[in-house]
């Protein structure tokens, strides 16, 4: 058990330092509007109301943050959504 | 709302009839041809899926590349040079690819810094163009499976993503930018549908295409 408190602190430092990333997916004029919304709810497992709101950011604003979370977790969205064919890119949240 | 699919249980019955299902698993196949390892397009026999029996010997892995221990490897490490890769190619994917669909379906993950976008592609390029044309092998295979075809979840999905990298594929070809270019094809179609005019043609197609997405993305459990 021991081992365990001593990196505690570590492991706190490091979730810090890897948070404050973000999933952006962008509009194209192929993907359906109902292919977003399906691919928002079956893939990040958001409500219906959710998935919707920001399918239609992406399809008004042209552009809508899906997720957030560490690099890592980002780099997994942004490549599950390419999988789906959405055009998605990762970056530093701001 | 009518439309190509119906769902039944978990499963969604396809009622395309056996011509058209024939053209659609060869969109699907010809996207797979353009998703081909990089270096290796000109073989499709070369990709290695499970599908298509055991990994041809000149299987292009990173990561078999990385864990294998061949001399070049052993080479490498006794003089020194450790694992070293090759540098990084920094290109955007609308310079590193002739063809604008494959930089579409394979699109730069970061918009801000080439080099972490770069290195993004280094990791997971290969995976994704692997697990897209495995997707787009199961779609081909159930649509080519005899009357009446039913489509279990996976199966769905898959052509489901299959008809979306087809449709971006079309799309790009036919040089559709944005959202007003879209609803233009619909307009355009309803005034010369029966024209021959290979654009006509492959709008028409694409049309056709959207349709059936938009029947089978309404009859998937969320």
């Amino acid at each position: 058990m021991a081992p365990v408190e001593l990196e505690q602190p570590e492991v706190e430092e490091s979730l810090l330092l890897d948070s404050g990333w973000v999933t952006i997916v962008w509009n194209d004029p192929v993907n359906l509007m109902s292919y977003v919304s399906y691919v928002f709810q079956t893939y990040f497992g958001y409500p219906e109301s959710k998935a919707k709101k920001l399918m239609l950011d992406v399809h008004e604003k042209g552009r809508a943050v899906v997720s957030k979370g560490g690099r890592e977790e980002m780099e997994r969205d942004t490549e599950a959504m390419h999988e789906f064919g959405l055009w998605a890119t990762f970056q530093r949240d701001r | 709302m009518g439309g190509p699919f119906r769902r039944t249980g978990d499963r969604v019955l396809v009622m395309l009839a056996a011509p058209e299902r024939a053209v659609l698993a060869q969109l699907l196949a010809d996207v797979r041809t353009m998703l081909a390892a990089e270096g290796a397009d000109d073989d499709p026999a070369a990709d290695g899926d499970p599908a298509s029996g055991p990994a041809p010997a000149r299987e292009r892995d990173p990561l078999a590349d990385l864990v294998g221990v061949d001399d070049d490897w052993l080479a490498a490490v006794t003089a020194g040079a450790g694992l070293e890769e090759e540098p990084l190619d920094e290109r955007p994917a609308a310079e590193r690819f002739e063809d604008p669909a494959v930089a579409r379906l394979l699109p730069d993950a970061n918009r801000e810094d080439p080099k972490v976008s770069a290195e993004f592609r280094r990791l997971t390029e290969a995976g994704l163009r692997s697990r897209k044309r495995a997707t787009l092998d199961r779609a081909g295979a159930a649509l080519r499976r005899p009357d009446p075809v039913v489509l279990d979840a996976e199966e769905a999905q898959a052509l489901l993503k299959g008809l979306t990298d087809v449709r971006l594929v079309l799309a790009e070809r036919l040089g559709l930018r944005t959202d007003q270019d879209a609803e233009m094809i619909h307009a355009v179609l309803s005034g010369m549908s029966d024209s021959e005019e290979p654009w006509v043609v492959m709008a028409g197609l694409y049309d056709e295409l959207t349709w059936w997405q938009e029947s089978l993305v309404r009859e998937l459990p969320r």
